[in-house]
């Protein structure tokens, strides 16, 4: 695997403060992350609709394999130096039933969050988002 | 005449007993030498035997942190053992004047085991560290190494 793409949602406050620390962290794999509201995410990536993007991140290696929900989760970590251990643990039989109910509630509940969280409105970043210079979602932070 | 007896017999006394304290003295001297030499042949000896050990047993863990890289391995491990020898004969060498000095062979055996027993608690802790390294370093190349934890959710065609 030479890198992983990390499907996020770029309306989401916290999804995008996720994705600037994330990139911040040493990679085993490099992570490139593209907001799911990509006009050519169809065309880039072929079936990924069926997977419901908007509903849980998602996880695609340029092998062609995608993780959902979890274990996109789990393989964000897995991607990373100081937190491979985690999603080995992460993974565990044990813990992966609490790590997916955390991962589905945040997910579900991400728009919720963000605005108590960090006060930004959904709507804004939408608009935001809309200009033709923010296609990959880098200027809504 | 019982006045000049009387001086013989304490110039006799006096004789003796300083002869008895010299050769007390010597006994003295005698058994510290020998505790001293004992408690350094046997520590030396226990070093030599745990670094050999170390040295044999702890090389596979370290060619498996080191994915199978052997040459380092060996570095590694050559280096770990100096270490080991530089501590534990230092802190052998050091401890020589410290404990009681015997004076006959009860003590000196008492002392001897206090101190052996002493260098071979500190061998035991800096062999638990030793593996603990060791296996933290294959740990790490276990991480290093580990395929992706859980199956994929799907496939997509590849651009």
């Amino acid at each position: 695997m030479k890198h992983l793409t990390i499907l996020y949602d770029a309306k989401c406050a916290m999804c995008r403060r996720i994705r600037v620390w994330l990139s911040q962290q040493r990679a085993f794999v490099p992570l490139i992350f593209v907001p799911l509201q990509d006009e050519h995410l169809e065309e880039r990536f072929p079936g990924v609709g069926k997977l419901n993007p908007a509903e849980e991140l998602i996880a695609i290696a340029d092998t062609g394999q995608i993780w959902r929900g979890v274990n996109g989760w789990i393989m964000t970590l897995w991607a990373l130096r100081e937190y491979r251990n985690w999603s080995l643990r992460m993974s565990h039989p044990l813990l992966k039933p609490f790590a997916r109910s955390i991962c589905h509630g945040v997910s579900q509940n991400r728009l919720r969050l963000s605005h108590w969280l960090f006060g930004h409105s959904a709507d804004a970043a939408a608009k935001l988002l809309a200009q033709p210079e923010c296609k990959d979602g880098s200027c809504v932070r | 005449m019982d006045e000049l007896i009387f001086f013989c017999r304490t110039l006799s006394v006096f004789t003796e007993t300083l002869g008895t304290t010299e050769t007390q003295t010597k006994h003295t001297m005698n058994y510290t030498i020998a505790h001293h030499l004992l408690y350094l042949a046997l520590s030396v000896v226990t070093t030599v035997w745990v670094a050999s050990t170390l040295h044999k047993h702890g090389r596979i863990f370290l060619v498996d942190a080191f994915h199978g890289n052997e040459k380092l391995a060996d570095s590694v491990n050559h280096l770990l053992v100096v270490g080991f020898y530089l501590i534990n004969v230092g802190f052998v060498v050091f401890a020589v004047k410290y404990g009681d000095k015997p004076t006959e062979l009860a003590s000196l055996l008492e002392s001897l085991g206090t101190k052996v027993g002493c260098v071979l608690l500190i061998l035991g802790v800096m062999h638990f560290l030793n593996i603990y390294v060791f296996n933290q370093m294959r740990k790490n190349a276990i991480i290093h190494n580990a395929p992706p934890p859980v199956e994929p959710d799907g496939y997509v065609a590849r651009r």
